[in-house]
């Protein structure tokens, strides 16, 4: 099976920092320094904890990183705003500025290429971490949380009264202003576009907290994405752009490894693929739209999967619905799990096979299910089922819930299922080589019989793959929807998709001789399948960077994500929130039930209450994507946030979370203590 | 409870047994309602409740046993609804082990089949960039490309490539996330307001691939229940998002508008038969159609969809950007405004060179799908790169019609010489000019020169309108079996690029998937960026190409 467990890997985590990182002394005064610049109100004893990771060189003291503020913040800002040493007589104002440059300017020194504010320069070793299996932590927990029922009662009772008010602004809205509600109701021989009973969640409920949704924006939606700022004059019917733009820092995107970039490796073999290939498709695959390309980037694919063979689409749900008919139909039955996506639900539909759901993640609910509808047959004819496909998905969206994949692999060798598993958000996101959940559990991938995923989250592309058995990929290539009509994928994107998962995959020759202490584990239990990319399946004219063509930037950002994704999943844990997921998810959802929290949250982080006023946007979700109870607030991190972003966030959560009594759960420490042992909340078990 | 046992202890016909325990009961109540009346309000709801309880026994045990029945189908799990059918068999767990020990499922796969094959080794292979020229990995050949969509040239233009250049200098390449989430870039709505403009639509709205985009447009609006009056020859998108829609669909002949007012006229009449509450109808069809390069009678759709009150569902993925002085589509050809369509479909792949589709309409109609159609909400959103390429080819459509006029050129001096060997060939001085863009060239081929004596060397059928850039190309005598006529399309592709250099493809279909089996065609794109001597060089050849194979076959 190839797991393994991970003790070394614990002690060079937690073990004092290898001598090669006096060197980057200055950098690590730097990083600390951030830790000082976002409380500058905090009396000058309590940076003793902020600053540990400094004093532990024992070259710094506290006074040495302030006058390394002062020197910094006078030398990146520009225009003059002086960062005096004495913090209480800042305005807010040259704090934002500061701020502004921390999105944008680099704390460490750097020879890359790309801008700090798409992707953060971070040089400390020690804040790194393997996403792999530890056989000792469950992957899903048995019981769901459970909110106090004060909160529960509260969450209900305000749907209640969102609901009362609707009805009775409809009422009222239907008989006196009619003008406003034409498009709801019947016209003489029309019926309405769109039932205002289907459209009431819409229109009453989410309708008051659109500010937070849709929010437009510009340029890369990397560490850092300008907000275009708007306002609203008649209750968030409209909105109209005021003309200024806020930056601020992104755990909202999906851009897990930090490949959405304007700069850097990728970006320049993209321009030159544009230069090339020019960015149109032309139309469906099989009507002489098959570039060499997208041959290229197939193989690519299938390797850096550990399948056979593969093929790609331009969009990431078409792949979902588009496949799954030319898979199943009738006669065929399709478990899926409840909270599958969207997508899913849609390919499945349309397919024609009958439809079973089990609880989310609960294997023992799977096991109940598959035995009842293997023995009773098909219903009224109790016929066998022709197959049997069971969908799931390696990262959920909105719970970051890990598959259990070692147990559903059991199953599947008992129960003689076929295994679809859409790993849209694992893929490139989870395991020691970014392969997905197979590499995170040490399975072979070949034991899936399709492996799907999209190139829009880690990759910094669009669309989406399928990777399988030659067999299967081939009978796809005739039958899937996607290939005979829908466009092909664009050039760009696909140099897009090479380029950046040959980064992770390392091209051989030449691979990058591995250091002792970095990574030993993962690259050893590296399987045979999961090797670097041959240099002969890249395209000739294509030119990476050595970091890329290596592999040590594609490790390095993987270690980076882990590091951060584990980090402030536990922090948050020990701040009291209530979270879902596995710590091992870039996604990590903070639990806030009630409706009229989100846009207080939303808003709160982006404005911000605390004394840096860095702003952040997040992701608040509630019904229909989540059950109704669960409202929640969704971090996606990223290997290009640096620690110091993760502390900015665990630092605003902190404040809301107070404010909004969010730490429903029991807080076992500060905020500046998880800041300060970072490292070992990481490399813990909880 | 308490409103449930009040009224037992006030009955007057009771059985003598159960007196001393409705007089327990009784005496509960009594202590639970005085409780009940330090509440504030609470004599009102209590007298109320007694009053309509009084003297009426059954109607509390009926209420009861619905109070019952609705709790336990709430309890009842729907995924379990099985087991408690009639149909349920009770199996001991050896028995079920035995059972799943015996099931052998069939494979995933099937093997693949000759035609599958076939199909798949007659997929060609480009090597380096698409466009109109282009090069076959199999042959290392430059050949003339008409199998690619690119009616004004925009795959090749230096200019599209600059804008995504600059484009990716600022937006980077992907949008990671969905519009709702942080994935609404500047770009996609200023594409949004340019093509609203253009159309002279309220609003549009954008998706990430042009197929999608009619397949989760439909049931975004049209629910179970409602009534969708579609053409029969739809393409294969609009098929399955009528399926996903559920809703009831009542087909009219392709293209046939007597056969269209005869199913409007009896849903009609059903609907006045059967009553009911007013439902949504929509009709469904396509501005050029994909399947064989027909042209919608605009007039006459508006015309029935006006008289019987539907709402018209237009699929312009074809017909935008090719057809119409402005590459407006059918709506400018037939100086139709576009808003009057109501939910009306364009591609930005294959009319603007870029990628993504998008719908326009009613800015109503366009904010619902924000919200509602799954495609949209559930899709990252587009590519920055695809939507400033798009904003620029639509910039430079409308400011060069005559990027039309020459793709209308070639469009008459291809089927001209094409004609020759159709049923009824068109005369060599046509009635149309060569810009062919008046109301005249709506008249259908057949009908134009029907004096014409029917033309005995034809071997071919094309019923593509001849404005269309989309070129359908059938055979006459078809043998027996669809797979028979595809070899011989093959045979006539292979003939082409053999003899001529040019590529044409197979109309490629879903055998066995789709809802009505089209047809097998050849399928031609023309492009007005191609010269007239290309053109003509492509047509000729292609008519020898199809003499040589079908007219030894006859």
């Amino acid at each position: 099976m190839g797991r393994t467990t991970r003790p070394s890997l614990a002690t060079t985590s937690t073990s004092t920092p290898p001598t090669s990182y006096s060197k980057g002394s200055l950098s690590s005064a730097r990083s600390s320094l951030i830790n000082v610049l976002s409380r500058p109100r905090l009396p000058l004893t309590s940076l003793s904890t902020a600053t540990a990771l400094a004093q532990s060189d024992g070259q710094l003291t506290p006074e040495d990183d302030y006058s390394t503020a002062s020197s910094y913040a006078s030398s990146v800002s520009s225009s003059g705003g002086s960062f005096s040493g004495n913090s209480k007589e800042d305005n807010a104002e040259e704090i934002a500025k500061a701020y502004r440059n921390y999105l944008e300017k680099p704390f460490v020194n750097t020879k890359s290429g790309i801008k700090h504010s798409e992707f953060g320069h971070c040089n400390n070793p020690n804040w790194r971490w393997t996403s792999q299996w530890n056989t000792d932590e469950p992957i899903h927990p048995e019981e769901d949380l459970a909110p106090p029922l004060y909160i529960l009662v509260s969450t209900y009772f305000s749907y209640l009264i969102f609901i009362i008010l609707g009805h009775m602004r409809d009422f009222f809205g239907k008989h006196f202003a009619v003008s406003r509600y034409a498009h709801l109701l019947p016209t003489k021989d029309y019926a309405a576009l769109y039932s205002d009973f289907d459209s009431f969640y819409v229109r009453r409920l989410k309708k008051r907290i659109d500010d937070c949704f849709s929010r437009p924006v510009t340029q890369v939606p990397g560490r850092t994405i300008n907000l275009l700022d708007r306002e609203s004059s008649d209750q968030n019917e409209h909105f109209e752009l005021t003309g200024t733009q806020t930056r601020a820092l992104n755990v909202s995107s999906y851009n897990y490894l930090g490949f959405a970039s304007s700069t850097g490796g990728c970006a320049d073999a993209v321009e030159s693929s544009i230069r090339r290939y020019g960015v149109a498709s032309g139309g469906p695959r099989h009507d002489a739209n098959t570039l060499d390309l997208h041959q290229q980037c197939e193989k690519l694919v299938a390797k850096f999967c550990g399948a056979e063979s593969s093929m790609v689409f331009s969009m990431g749900f078409a792949t979902n619905s588009t496949n799954i008919p030319a898979l199943v139909g009738k006669g065929c039955l399709v478990i899926s799990d409840e909270l599958n996506h969207a997508s899913i639900r849609f390919g499945v539909r349309l397919s024609g096979a009958s439809v079973r759901m089990f609880k989310h993640n609960d294997m023992g609910a799977l096991e109940q299910l598959l035995r009842e509808v293997i023995s009773q047959g098909q219903p009224r004819t109790h016929r066998p089922w022709k197959k049997i496909l069971v969908i799931v998905e390696g990262l959920y969206s909105m719970e970051g819930s890990l598959l259990n994949l070692p147990v559903l692999i059991d199953l599947k060798r008992r129960y003689k299922f076929y295994v679809y598993v859409d790993e849209a958000h694992s893929i490139g996101a989870i395991g020691p080589n970014g392969r997905g959940v197979c590499d995170y559990f040490g399975i072979d991938p070949r034991e899936i019989d399709v492996l799907m995923g999209t190139f829009t989250k880690s990759f910094g592309a669009a669309g989406g793959y399928v990777a399988g058995t030659k067999e299967l990929i081939d009978r796809l290539r005739v039958r899937s929807h996607a290939y005979t009509y829908a466009d092909a994928v664009s050039p760009a994107i696909l140099t897009q998709v090479i380029s950046s998962m040959g980064s992770i995959m390392g091209v051989a020759p030449p691979l990058a001789p591995v250091k002792e202490d970095d990574d030993a584990m993962s690259v050893m239990s590296r399987p045979i399948s999961y090797g670097p990319a041959l240099a002969s399946q890249l395209p000739p004219w294509l030119n990476l960077p050595a970091t890329l063509l290596n592999g040590t930037e594609g490790r390095e950002r993987l270690r980076r994500l882990a590091f951060n994704s584990r980090y402030l999943s536990s922090g948050l844990r020990k701040l009291g929130f209530l979270m879902y997921g596995h710590r091992d998810s870039p996604i990590i959802p903070l639990l806030i039930f009630n409706p009229g929290k989100m846009p207080y949250f939303s808003q709160m982080m982006l404005k911000r209450i605390g004394p840096d006023l860095t702003p952040i946007v997040v992701v608040v979700v509630a019904y229909p994507a989540t059950p109704l109870i669960t409202s929640r607030v969704r971090f996606c991190l990223s290997a290009s946030h640096t620690k110091n972003d993760i502390d900015l966030i665990l630092r605003a959560a902190d404040e809301v979370g107070d404010v909004l009594d969010l730490k429903l759960g029991e807080q076992t420490m500060s905020v500046e203590e998880v800041i300060a042992s970072a490292e070992e909340l990481v490399a813990a078990a909880f | 409870m308490a409103a449930a046992a009040a009224p037992s202890s006030s009955g007057q016909d009771i059985p003598a047994p159960l007196v001393p325990i409705l007089a327990i009961l009784a005496s509960a109540y009594r202590s639970f309602a005085s409780a009940l009346t330090r509440i504030p309000g609470s004599p009102i709801v209590i007298r109320y409740i007694e009053s309509s309880y009084q003297n009426d026994p059954w109607r509390s045990i009926l209420e009861v046993l619905l109070v019952a029945f609705a709790v336990r189908t709430l309890l009842k799990g729907r995924t379990r609804g099985d087991a408690s059918s009639k149909n349920w068999v009770k199996l001991r767990e050896e028995e079920i082990d035995e059972l799943v020990d015996e099931w052998v499922p069939q494979p995933l796969v099937d093997e693949p089949s000759d035609v599958d094959k076939f199909t798949l080794a007659s997929v060609p292979v480009i090597n380096g960039p698409n466009g109109l020229r282009v090069k076959l990995a199999s042959s290392g050949k430059m050949v003339t490309n008409l199998a690619t969509v690119d009616w004004t040239g925009m795959i090749e233009s230096d200019k599209m490539k600059q804008v995504a250049i600059d484009t990716l200098k600022l937006y980077g390449v992907g949008s990671c996330g969905p519009s709702g989430f942080y994935g609404t870039i500047d770009v996609h709505t200023k594409f949004e307001e340019e093509v609203s403009s253009f159309l002279g639509t309220e609003s549009a709205i954008i998706y990430s691939q042009a197929y999608a985009t009619i397949s989760s447009a439909i049931p975004s609006f049209a629910k179970r229940g409602d009534i969708i009056v579609a053409d029969k020859g739809v393409n294969f998108a609009i098929h399955k998002g009528l399926e996903i829609s559920r809703s009831t669909i009542k087909w009219y002949a392709h293209n046939d508008m007597k056969d269209l007012e005869r199913v409007l006229q009896n849903v009609e009449k059903e609907q006045k038969r059967k009553g009911g509450r007013l439902t949504r109808r929509f009709i469904i069809s396509e501005g050029v159609f994909e399947n064989d390069g027909m042209m919608v009678d605009l007039p006459k759709v508006m015309e029935l969809k006006r008289k019987y009150k539907y709402r018209l569902i237009l699929d312009e993925s074809y017909s935008f950007g090719m057809i119409g002085a402005h590459g407006r589509g059918v709506t400018e050809y037939y100086s139709i405004p576009a808003a009057e369509v109501d939910i009306l479909i364009g591609s930005m792949g294959n009319g603007l060179g870029a990628g993504g589709g998008f719908c326009a309409g009613s800015y109503h109609v366009c904010k619902h799908q924000k919200i509602n159609s799954s495609a949209s909400v559930f899709s990252a959103a587009l590519p920055a790169m695809l939507a400033t390429t798009a904003s620029s080819a639509l910039a430079t459509i409308q400011t060069q019609p005559a990027l039309f006029t020459s793709l209308q050129a070639n469009i008459l001096l291809f089927r001209q010489i094409l004609s020759k060997i159709e049923p009824i060939p068109m005369s060599d001085t046509p009635a149309t000019s060569a810009t062919g863009l008046t109301a005249s060239a709506a008249t259908p081929l057949t009908g134009s020169s029907p004096s014409k004596t029917p033309n005995k060397d034809a071997i071919i059928h094309i019923p593509s309108h001849p404005s269309s850039a989309l070129i359908h190309i059938f055979l006459l005598n078809a043998p027996g079996t669809m797979e028979e006529e595809e070899r011989i399309l093959q045979d006539v592709v292979d003939e082409l690029l053999a003899k001529s250099d040019v590529i044409v493809t197979r109309a490629r279909r879903l055998r066995g998937q789709e809802a009505f089996e089209p047809e097998p065609s050849l399928k031609v794109c023309l492009s007005g960026a191609l010269s007239r001597k290309e053109t003509e060089k492509a047509a000729k050849g292609l008519k020898e190409a199809l003499i040589k194979v079908c007219g030894k076959k006859r």
